[in-house]
């Protein structure tokens, strides 16, 4: 296939593309001239550019699309539900031949006389109206019928084709450009359709319906996504390089401008090649208005789709992982979740279903959110049917909450059974999408009340390659643990370690904050022939881990610092084993292999503990309450409690007050070269002052592109958070939420002042920046 | 890595199309690898190991950028470990890369095809499964090693079977 071909196909699917995404829109608002413009500039681009390349066939078809939208446009011609169908079958018609010609590279035998015919027909209302089209004054006096037919091509078209295949890029400017030129009128309406932002999925890639884009076109570039790829894998490389260099010359002065010099070259080599990997999720919301649309048709179902944070970016390869699951779950949304207009009726509500999808990011993830109001899911359906396929026992299940009961639709069993789905409201290939999302280190979380909704949340790691990590030691090796996965680590010191850890009938327990959570020693797990030396009379530490909705400690020997590794795959015999997600390369060149919590969890039999399902269940109510809860580290500072976002939390450290240096009157924290700013607005550094042997503690959390420490009192619990309104206006306010029923004040993080640099991200903002990455 | 001596010794025989082997000694044994299966020759490594891998696997090393699965020829043939570094082969298979753990990499032998003879029958099957074949030089048999028997994948394979 040469190239002109090539470009015009990838011009083509991506008019499409818009065209599909403005036809769902125009259902909503059949006079907005905006979307009809841009319609009509879709398939005039692909006709005009067809005619030239010498695909009569596609010309055809695009022809006949383009006399009827030249009538819609113009106005005479109102597009209604049929007149719709009818333009996304020419969509489909088009992207048919297309696809024949990618694979082909002709476009093959088709007949699309029904097709056309049909268009036509729509337009046959008003055949004369077709003679006001503007593309058309050739054919001014010729009915549309005959327009149709005719296969010479209007000489007005010639100009087109050619612009489009000089510059392709700017080929979408080539046709309002001569619409202009003609005292067409849809020019102004194009240039409207900028400010309009009420709309649902308001355009994602609003560049191309405007006027003033030229320039932005043109500074753009395709890029063969293989190349990426590798270049990913060389700033892989460089970072390994980069982290063995910065610890072999840690000690050498004369090196260090040097090192902290390669360091910020990488981190934003890195930033930059990842930022080219990156694209909106807009490219697969785009495609759930038209989903939606078909789906509710033949569901008959009446479903309003919302779609917010749509420019949310996500790695393309992980964009591609996710589309499957997203359209199933939307699917499963619109099939087994939001119910047909006349049930919604009797449960006193809105006939219409209301879906949402939601995207944002979350510190380094990005959250994408399913939310239906439809039936919800009746966890004691599912319960009884758990037990009526054998996945679980009648005691298990009595003791299991609701929502380790909603886990149990991820199990392949609960797929196939047509019986629980039409009960339980989901279950199709539930495990399908929990797969998929967990291949690439995502997680799935469901959230359901019966009658109320259901949410499914999808969270996504921003990139695949370099995943943040703490490395630790046990059987005197390294392994390095995803920090995903981790919530907070907990030392025992020698002295305590008899005591600490607890046992019972043989399973070792420890008391976290008056809960107990089941260990796994690393240790024993990775040698199971070797009986461990004792704990006892060992330091320790326990690694708090949640995964799967499993929380159970990991107890390793010793931890080293948290490390940003390069994910390498494994070999198949080595995947075999089931305890490894890759591997990676330390600073200190040396290899370690990356734990997969989640599998750790399964092979020591861990389930959610009887003490944390109470803790859960009144935390799952609150979230379903507000719908969107978010998360809350709450500490008290000078006696009164006040909330950090979880999100944004790194560590909590305790450590003697001796610890803390003063910058003139700020107090600072200094690790090993770095140094934390400590913010200390309620005097607990101050009233510890005097006694050298207090313990303070230290909540670092991640601002922006730095770190911060706030000195904390007491840290009390996390919690799930409510948002406020302001009384009457209804705004939602800012720096508080509502967490355990009282109103409580945000730390203000960004208010911390920062620390004096010597040049805008260098030295130990840098680093700090690419250690909180 | 030129022809060795045990070639030049048999001058008369180097008019036929020689193959070049790569000598490795194990514990007391010598095998040869076929040269155009490898990739690269790494002096002393230090594989990383695996806890629960299967007992052939030699552990990870670093190779290029990626992580290699190692196969230990010692723990194949169920020799006991050894004190001190061993040498790595980088092979290629089929299934792609990996590294072969040897005692010590010697010189590079050039044997005449005429001198080969498959694995005799009397072979142990688990051994026979490891081997292509032999060639019969003066100095004794040299076992020659079949990169692609020796890929994890196809040991695990059929170990598991």
């Amino acid at each position: 296939m040469d190239e002109l071909t090539r470009e015009f196909l990838i011009e083509s699917q991506e008019g499409l593309d818009r065209m599909e995404r403005c036809l769902t829109d125009l259902e909503g608002r059949p006079q907005d001239a905006g979307l009809l413009a841009e319609i009509f500039r879709a398939v005039h681009t692909i006709k005009g550019t067809t005619g030239f390349l010498g695909f009569k066939r596609l010309e055809k078809l695009a022809h006949a699309g383009e006399n009827l939208l030249g009538v819609l446009r113009d106005g005479k011609l109102t597009a209604d539900g049929p007149t719709i169908t009818g333009l996304l079958q020419l969509l489909d018609g088009l992207r048919a031949i297309l696809k024949t010609i990618e694979d082909e590279d002709k476009e093959g035998e088709g007949e699309d006389a029904g097709l056309i015919g049909r268009l036509e027909e729509l337009q046959g209302a008003k055949p004369d109206a077709a003679a006001g089209t503007v593309e058309q004054p050739v054919l001014a006096k010729a009915g549309a019928r005959r327009a149709a037919r005719r296969s010479a091509r209007p000489r007005r078209e010639v100009s087109a084709p050619l612009e489009a295949l000089v510059a392709p890029v700017a080929a979408a400017e080539s046709a309002p450009g001569s619409a202009r030129s003609q005292g067409e009128p849809a020019a102004a309406p194009i240039a409207g359709t900028k400010p309009e932002v009420e709309g649902v999925a308001a355009r994602p890639r609003a560049e191309g319906a405007g006027l003033g884009t030229g320039s932005a076109a043109e500074s753009t570039l395709r890029v063969d996504v293989a190349l990426l790829n590798r270049m990913m894998n060389l700033v892989g490389e460089l970072v390994l390089t980069r982290n063995q260099v910065l610890q072999a010359t840690a000690s050498d002065p004369n090196m260090t401008l040097l090192s902290r010099r390669l360091d910020m070259v990488t981190a934003d080599l890195r930033e930059s090649v990842m930022k080219a990997r990156m694209q909106p999720v807009s490219n697969i919301f785009s495609k759930m208005p038209r989903m939606v649309r078909d789906l509710s048709q033949s569901l008959g179902r009446r479903v309003r789709l919302e779609m917010e944070g749509q420019e949310t970016e996500l790695d393309k390869s992980l964009l591609e992982a996710i589309k499957d699951p997203l359209i199933h779950a939307v699917r499963n949304a619109m099939d087994h979740g939001i119910e047909p207009p006349d049930v919604r009726l009797a449960a006193g509500k809105e006939p219409e279903g209301n879906l949402k999808l939601r995207a944002s990011q979350e510190g380094s993830h990005v959250v994408i959110e399913i939310c239906d109001d439809g039936a919800g899911i009746a966890v004691d359906k599912i319960r009884r049917k758990a037990i009526e396929r054998g996945l679980i026992t009648v005691q298990r299940a009595a003791q299991q909450t609701d929502r380790e009961l909603l886990q149990l639709i991820f199990l392949p069993g609960f797929s196939t059974a047509s019986a629980v789905t039409t009960v339980s409201g989901r279950g199709v290939g539930m495990d399908v999408v929990r797969t998929n999302v967990e291949r690439i280190g995502g997680k799935v979380e469901i959230e359901s009340r019966a009658g109320k909704g259901t949410t499914l949340r999808l969270r996504i790691p921003l990139t695949l390659a370099i995943i943040p990590a703490l490395i630790v030691r046990s059987v005197e090796q390294s392994f390095a643990l995803p920090q995903g996965a981790l919530s907070e680590l907990v030392h025992i010191a020698a002295d305590q370690a008899a005591t600490a850890i607890e046992w019972m009938e043989g399973a070792p327990l420890y008391r976290l904050r008056g809960k107990l959570l089941p260990l796994v020693f690393l240790d024993r797990l990775l040698m199971p022939g070797r009986e461990a030396a004792t704990s006892a009379g060992r330091e320790s530490f326990i690694a708090v881990l949640d995964a799967d909705g499993r929380h159970f400690g990991l107890v390793v020997d010793g931890l080293a610092d948290p490390e940003e590794v390069v994910v390498k795959p494994l070999s198949a015999v080595l995947k075999e084993i089931g305890l490894y997600s890759g591997a990676t390369v330390l600073g200190s060149a040396d290899l370690a292999l990356i734990l997969d919590p989640g599998a750790i969890a399964q092979r020591a039999g861990v389930t959610a503990s009887a003490e944390e399902e109470t803790g859960n269940a009144v935390e799952g109510e609150e979230k379903g309450g507000t719908g969107k809860g978010r998360e809350y580290l709450l500490v008290e500072i000078a006696g009164r409690p006040v909330a950090v976002p979880l999100g944004v939390v790194l560590r909590i450290e305790q450590l003697p007050v001796s610890r803390i240096e003063w910058i003139g009157c700020r107090p600072v924290l200094h690790f090993g070269g770095q140094l934390l700013p400590v913010e200390d607005s309620g005097g607990v550094l101050e009233s510890a002052q005097g006694d050298a042997g207090a313990q303070i503690i230290v909540v670092v959390c991640r601002e922006s592109d730095r770190q911060v420490g706030i000195a904390v009192s007491h840290v009390l619990d996390v919690a799930a958070g409510g948002e406020l309104f302001q009384a009457g206006s209804g705004q939602r306010t800012e720096g508080v939420t509502l967490l355990k029923q009282r109103v409580t004040g945000l730390v203000d993080l960004g208010g911390v002042a920062p620390l004096p640099v010597a040049e805008k991200g260098a030295g130990e903002a840098g680093a700090i920046a690419e250690a909180a990455r | 890595m030129s022809a060795g001596g045990s070639a030049s010794a048999r001058g008369e025989k180097a008019a036929a199309k020689l193959v070049e082997m790569c000598s490795v000694r194990v514990g007391t044994a010598l095998f040869g690898v076929p040269i155009p299966h490898i990739l690269e020759i790494v002096g002393s490594a230090r594989p990383q190991p695996v806890p629960l891998a299967p007992a052939f696997v030699g552990g990870l090393v670093h190779y290029r950028g990626d992580v290699l699965t190692t196969v230990s020829l010692r723990r194949l043939l169920e020799l006991p470990p050894r004190e001190g570094t061993q040498d790595l082969l980088v092979l290629e298979s089929a299934g792609g890369c990996f590294g072969l753990l040897v005692d010590s990499v010697g010189e590079v032998l050039s044997v005449s095809p005429s001198d080969y003879e498959p694995n005799p029958c009397t072979m142990d099957e688990r051994r026979r499964a490891l081997f292509g074949g032999a060639y019969k030089l003066k100095s004794g048999l040299l076992a020659m090693l079949d990169p692609e028997r020796l890929d994890p994948m196809r040991l695990s394979g059929s170990r598991a079977a």
